[in-house]
């Protein structure tokens, strides 16, 4: 029971940033209908970002979200508008080839200028935990599930009672449609793609404490996003958010009771079945 | 008449729901050979739909459906074509990087496995269609017109006996209709059946043997054109406003 | 319309630059010993393989597999493991590895054929990951992420004589010339098959290609096993003659991302589409590998070679060619979406359109 309490817990904490990496995703996909292959290589991003921030500014990881969020939104922005807007009515499998490409490019380049290595950020409280009865709990860990939540009530926010929000929740709904009314849509997938890189680069801060950070880092959380994003239903920020928290768990009870090596391979194939036999995820709607 | 022959294609009380929505609810008819059946109803009456069932693209939620005798339920397109019914699509769908010539063997090799016997069927049927003369373009490329007399080239190379016309004059000018028109009287001729979705009323009073109406899911009626077009429930219901 | 008696001749010229140029690629080894040189081939026939065998489902059928790697594994892995640990000589040890590639694409099609568009690519994917996942992980098996060296092949003999003992590239030179006519072979085959034609119906639209009687996953799936034999068979001849493998190098989503690039920037859907996009692509890292792009740029006067970039791209640009690869794509897809031969037929059939409307109107 304890070894059971305890995988689940440290499942849903990581799974918060699953989450957060997840909603990215599901924002960029649900505005424009692109399945962005690149994302883990934001995580990366947001990775790198923390690392030298810490190293030469001695800017705490947690506390760095602050400049990493708006670069990484820049950047995704930027993106957006010269290379993915290029391809928005191209066929799904050009523009899924065309951010594949962009993930190579990205995870490649920080292999050029950074080399390969290993690189971890030791905090004081890297390795801290505390205990909760039977259970440890790591500090970073919960500290990061806390700061995901918070970022995820903010983003709930801003989609809920703001205009741009609403506006780009309408774009997600029926992009011809929220063009009829008026909504400049254009600026939505600028937006969007801004959202969900910022999102994943934060995600990628808030684990930058507990990771490895190399460049091929992303590749796994690109997969990952996928199977949270399908798991929730495609464009759907709630489902990403319940997804990536399940996916956590998933994860990790499988790491206790299979084996650690095989617990991808067991989300993978747990992937394969939802989209074949609920592909438009456990939550049945589909949208934002 | 003599012996009464066997109808090609029954329709039995074939109901169609989304979710709580009827799109078609308890249509009954049936099909002799060789006629032309003309399908008309306002727009979301239900033709399509009912096109989709007949022909396999999703199965009816209730009733049933016999082509040659035959229960088609649960059967996909394909099968229904290698049956010999099949149909075009109101939207045309060319496939826009083969040759016109290779649009038409695509439908022909459902008979044959060898493609020089498809090609020479394809040439045939560019003949019948007269767009011999387009064999070599690309498909993608095509005027609307052609694009929907290739339509019927493609199915007819498929060696059909039922035929399923999705508005095949739609968006067309006059002279295309026309010659859209003989093409259907063509076709009949060479003892093929036919089922016609169409708006245009002069032009389905002229090829229609038998007319069914739909309206909000249901058939209103059935008849002869001059019948169903005297019929007062249609008239109100459908012809009150599409004859301008 | 029958052809004419210049359109038969321009039919027969393609035939005999082929045959042509089949028969100069097999006596070269005569006159080229540089091993260098045979390795530089040995690499472009392994690629040519690999693109014409993903060009049958990916390009002539729409379906993009990005999960190519597994198949290419199945081939490498099956191969290997029963040369090393059983002693089984290759060229038994293919029937199974093709077989085991072929039935693995008939339960993997069947699965995900169902899918249409980006669930499919994601699918093929998860695929290929729980491929190489099994690979890492079955350490009994696959020796886990360390790989598998191999201590050597036994000779090859046939009737008492001895073929090859497998001591120079030559042999594998000549297996990879073979197999990779044979797949350009199969694809001119397919191409004006009834397979064919059917997976071009299905690439264009698959609800009109379903309702002129075309059985989708059927299909798929026969072409999807074609292609997994041949990549599978590749796998197993780099394997081979690499003599290493581990789970990244035979199994990695860069393996097929490398497969899917040949196809793409020769061309998808074309005969010699995989080859153009084989023969680039090889030449490309290699100029990466050994410099000769730095060098290249150095004496253009581009850059200098005593600056800080100079010494930067001596030094980096030799372990880019997945960068490049990455530029390659992106620009492919924004500018070139038909490939090189792609583009270039599709100018061809332009002109010969224009060249038709005016003949008919005159």
């Amino acid at each position: 029971m304890t070894i059971f309490l305890q995988s689940l817990l440290s499942g849903v904490l990581i799974g918060g940033a699953y989450a957060l990496i997840g909603v990215g995703l599901t924002i960029i996909f649900g505005v424009m209908r692109i399945i962005n292959f690149a994302h883990g290589d934001l995580v990366m991003l947001g990775m790198y970002a923390s690392y030298f921030l810490f190293t030469l500014g001695n800017v705490d990881p947690f506390v760095s979200i602050i400049f990493v969020f708006p670069l990484l939104f820049l950047f995704g922005a930027i993106l957006q508008k010269t290379v993915i807007n290029k391809v928005l009515n191209a066929l799904p499998q050009n523009q899924i080839l065309l951010t594949i490409g962009i993930g190579l490019i990205l995870s490649n380049t920080m292999m050029l200028l950074f080399t390969s290595d290993y690189r971890i950020i030791s905090t004081t409280y890297s390795s801290g935990s505390f205990r909760l009865g039977e259970i440890s709990v790591s500090t970073p860990l919960l500290l990061s599930f806390v700061i995901t939540a918070a970022v995820t009530a903010v983003l709930y926010w801003f989609l809920l009672k703001t205009d741009t929000g609403q506006a780009i929740r309408a774009t997600a709904q029926d992009r011809d449609a929220a063009q009829l009314m008026g909504v400049n849509v254009k600026r939505m997938s600028v937006l969007a793609t801004g959202i969900g890189a910022g999102l994943a680069a934060v995600a990628g801060s808030l684990i930058s404490p507990t990771y490895y950070i190399f460049p091929q880092v992303g590749q796994p959380f690109t997969l990952k996003a996928f199977v949270i994003v399908v798991l929730g239903g495609m464009g759907s920020v709630m489902g990403a958010t319940v997804g990536g928290v399940l996916i956590g768990a998933t994860e990790s009870l499988a790491g206790a009771y299979i084996s650690s090596g095989l617990k991808d391979l067991v989300v993978y194939v747990l992937f394969l079945l939802i989209l074949l036999f609920k592909p438009a995820g456990l939550f049945g709607k589909s949208r934002v | 008449m003599s012996a009464v022959p066997e109808p090609i294609l029954e329709i039995k009380s074939v109901s169609k729901f989304f979710g709580g929505l009827a799109a078609n609810s308890d249509v009954s008819f049936t099909m002799d050979e060789g006629m032309i059946l003309g399908l008309i109803g306002p727009n979301g009456a239900g033709k399509t739909t009912l096109f989709n069932c007949i022909t396999g693209y999703y199965p009816p939620t209730k009733g049933e459906i016999l082509f040659k005798g035959q229960r088609l339920n649960g059967m996909t397109p394909d099968q229904v074509c290698k049956l010999g019914m099949v149909r075009t699509w109101q939207k045309v769908r060319p496939l826009a990087k083969l040759s016109v010539l290779d649009n038409v063997v695509v439908g022909a090799l459902v008979r044959t496995g060898s493609v020089p016997e498809a090609r020479e069927i394809a040439r045939e049927q560019l003949h019948v269609v007269k767009m011999a003369h387009k064999a070599d373009f690309l498909a993608g490329g095509l005027p609307i017109g052609e694009r929907k007399k290739l339509e019927v080239a493609r199915v007819l190379a498929t060696k059909p006996d039922l035929l399923l016309l999705d508005e095949v004059m739609g968006g067309l000018n006059p002279a295309e209709s026309e010659d859209i028109i003989q093409l259907i009287l063509d076709i009949k001729k060479r003892g093929l059946t036919q089922m016609v979705i169409e708006h245009d009323m002069k032009a389905i009073m002229r090829i229609s043997d038998r007319i069914v109406v739909l309206n909000s899911g249901e058939k209103l009626a059935e008849g002869a054109p001059q019948e169903v077009v005297s019929n007062p429930e249609v008239v109100t219901a459908y012809l009150g406003e599409a004859h301008v | 319309m029958r052809p004419s008696p210049q359109s038969r001749g321009l039919a027969l010229l393609p035939v005999v630059l082929g045959v042509a140029a089949v028969v100069a690629l097999a006596i070269l080894p005569k006159y080229v010993e540089s091993p260098y040189a045979l390795q530089l081939m040995v690499l472009f026939f392994l690629a040519v393989i690999q693109g014409e065998a993903w060009n049958l489902i990916g390009g002539y059928g729409g379906q993009y597999s990005v999960g190519h790697a597994a198949y290419f594994g199945i081939g490498a892995y099956t191969v290997i493991v029963l040369l090393q640990s059983k002693g089984l000589a290759p060229w038994w040890g293919l029937f199974p590895a093709l077989l085991l590639a072929v039935v693995v694409a008939a339960i993997v099609g069947s699965i995900t054929f169902r899918l249409r568009g980006p669930y499919f690519v994601l699918a093929s994917i998860a695929v290929a990951e729980i491929f190489r996942l099994a690979a890492l992980n079955w350490k009994q098996l696959t020796n886990g992420a360390e790989g598998i060296l191999l201590s050597g092949i036994p000779p090859l003999v046939i009737g008492g004589a001895q073929i090859t003992d497998f001591s120079s590239k030559v042999p594998f030179y000549y297996m990879g010339l073979a197999l990779a006519v044979v797949t350009v072979l199969v694809t001119i085959w397919f191409q004006g098959s009834k397979l064919g034609y059917y997976l071009q119906a299905i690439r264009e639209d698959q609800d009109a290609a379903n309702s002129l009687g075309i059985p989708l996953t059927f299909y798929k799936n026969v072409a999807l096993m074609i292609s997994a034999f041949f990549t599978a068979f590749a796998g197993a001849l780099y394997g081979l003659y690499v003599g290493f493998i581990d789970p990244q190098t035979a199994v990695g989503l860069d393996i097929s991302v490398q497969i899917v690039l040949t196809a793409i920037i020769g061309g998808i859907g074309t005969v010699l589409g995989p080859v153009v996009g084989a023969a680039l692509l090889v030449a490309l890292s290699e100029a990466l590998r050994s410099n000769v792009l730095t060098d290249l740029l150095i004496g253009s006067g581009l850059v200098d070679a005593g600056s800080g970039i100079g010494q930067f791209l001596r030094d980096n640009l030799s372990h880019a060619h997945m960068l490049i690869y990455g530029v390659l794509v992106a620009l492919t897809i924004l500018y070139m979406p038909d490939g090189v031969l792609g583009g270039i037929k599709n100018q061809l059939r332009k002109r010969r359109s224009r060249a038709a409307a005016a003949g008919g109107a005159a």
